[in-house]
């Protein structure tokens, strides 16, 4: 009954949470200064192409009805709620009409989530474990080098990292591409091959960052937990060091690690902005850059819903679940 | 395990990590210092020779949705190789002279009659689609009838209210009546500047699809070159040369191919775009900074841009930037106050505060590319020289080119300048207005602007004058720091100017809905003689109230006498002889009243790299201009050739 009222009162706090932050989304873009029939019409006569007032006024018209954006706000805003609510439909993307926004999602996530998965995955296992040995042996030189290095990476602004990595690795030393140019047949081993190839530096962009974080907090989270009383009566008992380590010091320490990593796992669904921008990765994070330069009004709800969503469901989820994995949480 | 061990296994993961990935197609370092395809085999990433592939840089980005070919939906991307390489026109600009040639047509259009309503056109014959059928009258009537039937392309209520019937009366001709007279014909259906809204499409393909959201892809070719392939993740497009390329527009005028391949290809953020040039992996570049040439220029000897030395840059593209107002908002209503503001520009240090000073000055409202500048602006110095502004004063000064050349001979670059006054006239331009901020402060006085102790300009009601110049933050670099350098030159002179820099929707919307005071826009725009087609905006029909998106007239211009001679060039045709002197009337009319402040014609930075291929358009070999965007650069393709 309890763990019944708990979920019903989550559920709702979730879909109240969600419905909010769309509808946000979806008034924020149509006050910022910027049309996307404008952004059209500039776009062609930017080029210098002769447009004669009378095209430029039945362009603009036509795309004003194409575009869906005749009527008052508010009947933009009923007819939006009906489609997105009713068919899950975000309209076809302005910027890229007639392409539905959801074709343009569905080609972009894999790449984000591949890409954000796979960082997080590494930074979060190797910094974890570097962190663990660091903050359990935090007395050893080795473990206040690795401290010394990740506090050195931690405030790198991965973008500045990114921009070293190219000119590393794509320029001085040419061994990876300027750019994600990836080749072969989607699925046979060259384009596998061709994919971890081209991801590399925009992995180790994220995961050399990231993995500095991992590292400090579970160092200082191990460094205290070690002291615990429980451990110190284990150590008594004459536990194996590494069993005290693993089954004791690591046990405890991760459990904040969890949370944060769920966290983040609602986060990758948004990608890497800049890391994206920077080598020309086709994610999510490009998506979105490109939706706000362009006023694409249908593609920037798509694809900040999908990250509202992320977020929202990854936090739901942990908090359904965060009693199986520490026994000192109850549903209430 | 020991810690040791642990220290050991994370060491090892990571090391396999970095062995895996790094694995296939590491190019090498080549002989001129950068890595080329012939360290991969000379084979590009594509799959194709290097030395028969022709590389140029996507100046578009990456796209969303690479596989839509569809040029009537408002999403696709035309600028990778579809507009240039692969559609066509009916007429083509040569950018030497500015004259419209036929392409697709056989001939330019004949008028039919004498009111200008209908005009036949003849097709080439033997021109065939890359699928092997051929392209007939039967084409054009198609494009033309999806047109009017399809309310849901942007191109058909202009269509709906521009044609009156078509026809073909035999295969290769069409026959198209207007409704209302038109003069310029060819200019509405044939390329003036980068390309023409007129795209015939293949009937035998487009016939079974809904135009409003069929993505033609694979696209079928009119072009010398055919679709081969696209990246999936929109960086770059593949374009092959045709076996039959001698059925097509360019095979039949040019009577020459190009490269065996060429693909546009988007290596990201402008120093990517450098190093890939230095490394031989572009040889093409579209738009670059003045900076970023001269890091080209010391880090690569096979690297050249329009001109071997300084100044480097074309001149000549056809838009000319400056300062336009919102002409119907206080105080820029008032000439005094923008002719005030002409005469505070100290153009010489902005011209080497934007492009360190390579530019071309005009005082006109049509940029001053040679073309252009050989009928306007050095015909109309002495009308310049002999205009007074109502209290008398002559505001032109000749001198802008000589002062600009002692100003680089003073910098040590003087060597490679021109030496006659003429050269340097056509380099530099024929001039500008004074820079003389007595005369400013008098006109501005006149209308009821004073100073306060500190010597800042007050507005008549006795407030700060203030002035927030709109300009584009990530694109169009040159007018975008042409800003910055006149709101300095404007500061000096006592006024609060400041730079609003703006994401290309936010800038162009306000021009339209005139939500702005000052902008650093291009509303000048000419590549020939007939600037008719290019300034017809300026007529005051177009004005609608600030707010309102407007068709035309964006800086809200009001004036009888400019709508007066636009009335009369809308009548006359563009080889007509009284086209030129009405055009003249009108840009002195412009200037007299300073409807906007041009400045500078535009000046592109387009390098080449001469490794694989050779035969570019440069300053030396003036065949074509260097505008790799536009739709004739079939054309160019064609005289590019491979290095032996």
């Amino acid at each position: 009954m309890q763990f019944a009222k708990f979920l019903f009162s989550r559920l709702l706090t979730y879909v109240l949470v969600v419905w909010i932050s769309i509808t946000i989304v979806f008034f924020v873009p149509r006050f910022v200064p910027g049309s996307p029939v404008e952004a059209v019409l500039g776009r062609l006569m930017s080029q210098g192409t002769t447009m004669d007032p009378k095209l430029v006024q039945s362009m603009r018209e036509t795309l004003t009805q194409m575009f869906g954006l005749e009527g008052t706000l508010w009947e933009q805003y009923s007819s939006f709620l009906n489609r997105v609510l009713l068919t899950w439909d975000f309209g076809p993307s302005l910027a890229n009409y007639p392409t539905p926004v959801s074709v343009l999602i569905a080609r972009a996530l894999p790449w984000s989530l591949g890409l954000m998965l796979t960082a997080l995955a590494i930074s979060w296992t190797l910094g974890n474990l570097i962190g663990l040995l660091a903050g359990y042996h935090n007395k050893s030189m080795t473990s206040k080098a690795i401290e010394t290095a990740a506090m050195v990476m931690y405030p790198i602004p991965y973008y500045i990292l990114a921009l070293l990595l190219v000119i590393l690795f794509a320029y001085i030393w040419p061994i990876f591409p300027f750019v994600f140019q990836v080749s072969g047949v989607p699925g046979s081993w060259p384009w596998i091959q061709s994919v971890a190839y081209n991801s590399f530096l925009p992995l180790m962009s994220i995961v050399i960052v990231s993995m500095g974080w991992w590292i400090i907090s579970m160092k200082a989270m191990a460094i205290d937990t070690k002291e615990e009383d429980f451990v110190q009566y284990a150590r008594y008992r004459g536990v194996e060091d590494n069993k005290v380590m693993v089954g004791y010091v690591a046990r405890t320490a991760i459990l904040p690690q969890i949370t944060v990593l769920a966290l983040s796992i609602g986060g990758v669904f948004g990608g890497s902005l800049i890391t994206e921008i920077l080598f020309g990765y086709p994610g999510v994070g490009t998506l979105i850059y490109r939706a706000i330069l362009g006023s694409d009004y249908n593609l920037i709800l798509g694809t900040v819903s999908l990250s509202i969503i992320a977020v929202a469901t990854a936090t739901l989820v942990l908090d359904i679940v965060y009693p199986f994995i520490d026994p000192r949480i109850r549903y209430k | 395990m020991k810690t040791k061990q642990w220290y050991l296994a994370v060491t090892l993961i990571v090391a396999m990590l970095l062995s895996a990935c790094a694995a296939p197609q590491a190019p090498a370092a080549d002989s001129s210092g950068g890595t080329s395809a012939a360290a991969t085999g000379g084979m590009t990433f594509v799959d194709t020779p290097r030395n028969e592939t022709l590389i140029l840089d996507n100046l578009g980005g990456s796209l969303e949705r690479p596989e839509n070919f569809n040029m009537y939906t408002p999403g696709v991307e035309m600028g990778r190789g579809f507009h240039e390489l692969c559609t066509d026109h009916l007429w083509e600009i040569d950018t030497v002279t500015g004259e419209q040639f036929p392409s697709l047509a056989a001939e330019m259009p004949k008028a039919l009659n004498n009111d200008y309503t209908s005009f036949e056109i003849k097709l080439r014959e033997g021109i065939f689609w890359d699928d092997g059928v051929e392209f007939t009258s039967d084409d054009v009537i198609y494009t033309l009838q999806m047109w009017m039937d399809t309310d849901a392309i942007a191109i058909h209520g202009w269509a709906v209210d521009y044609l009156k019937d078509f026809k073909a009366t035999d295969k290769y001709t069409v026959v198209i009546d207007t409704t209302r007279s038109q003069p310029r014909f060819a200019k509405d259906f044939g390329v003036t500047i980068w390309g023409n809204r007129f795209y015939p499409v293949p009937k035998h393909i487009w016939e079974n699809e809904d135009p409003t959201n069929f993505e033609f892809y694979p696209p079928v070719c009119l072009g010398q070159y055919k679709f081969s392939k696209t990246d999936p993740n929109g960086n770059w497009t593949l374009w092959q040369l045709r076996d039959d390329w001698q059925k097509t527009s360019v095979g039949q005028v040019a009577e020459k191919a190009g490269p065996k391949y060429v693909l546009w290809n988007f290596v990201g953020t402008e120093e990517k775009r450098i190093l890939a040039m230095i490394n031989n992996d572009i040889d093409i570049l579209q738009d670059i900074t003045p900076e970023s040439m001269q890091v080209l220029t010391q880090r690569s000897d096979v690297v050249r841009a329009w001109h071997a030395g300084f100044p480097y840059a074309d001149f000549d593209d056809p838009c000319e930037r400056g300062i336009a107002f919102n002409n119907s908002e206080s105080p820029y209503d008032q000439w005094q106050v923008r002719w005030a503001l002409a005469l505070a520009t100290d153009i010489k240090n902005v011209s080497l505060g934007t492009f360190a000073g390579m530019l071309r000055v005009s005082p006109l409202g049509v940029p001053p590319v040679a073309a252009v500048q050989n009928v306007y602006h050095k015909p109309l110095v002495d009308r310049l020289k002999a205009m007074t502004l109502p209290d008398g004063y002559a505001p032109f000064d000749t001198n802008y080119a000589l002062d600009m050349a002692k100003i680089f001979q003073e910098q040590g670059v003087g060597g490679e300048l021109p030496t006659t006054d003429a050269e340097l006239i056509d380099l530099f331009g024929v001039g500008w207005w004074k820079y003389d901020v007595d005369e400013a402060a008098k006109l501005l006085e006149s209308v009821g602007f004073t100073r306060n102790a500190d010597g800042k300009w007050l507005l008549p009601d006795g407030q700060p004058w203030s002035i927030a110049i709109n300009a584009p933050s990530d694109f169009e670099v040159q007018s975008g720091r042409l800003a910055f350098a006149v709101a300095d030159s404007w500061s000096k002179f006592g006024i609060d100017a400041t730079v609003n820099s703006m994401t290309a929707n936010s800038f162009w919307t306000a021009s339209a809905t005139g939500q702005y005071e000052a902008g650093s826009y291009w509303p000048g725009c000419a590549i020939g003689a007939d600037i008719y087609p290019n300034l017809s905006f300026w007529h005051q029909k177009f004005i609608v109230p600030t707010g309102e998106p407007a068709p035309g007239n964006q800086h809200r211009h009001k004036s009888d006498e400019i709508a007066k001679i636009l009335d009369e060039l809308e009548k006359v045709t563009s080889d007509d002889p009284q086209n030129v002197e009405l055009s003249k009337d009108l840009l002195m009319q412009m200037a007299l009243e300073m409807d906007w402040i041009p400045m500078f014609g535009t000046s592109k930075f387009v390098p080449v790299n001469e490794t694989y291929f050779t035969n570019y358009p440069t300053a030396d070999n003036y065949y074509e201009g260097p505008w790799w965007w536009w739709s004739n650069f079939k054309y160019i393709a064609a005289q590019i050739q491979p290095k032996q």
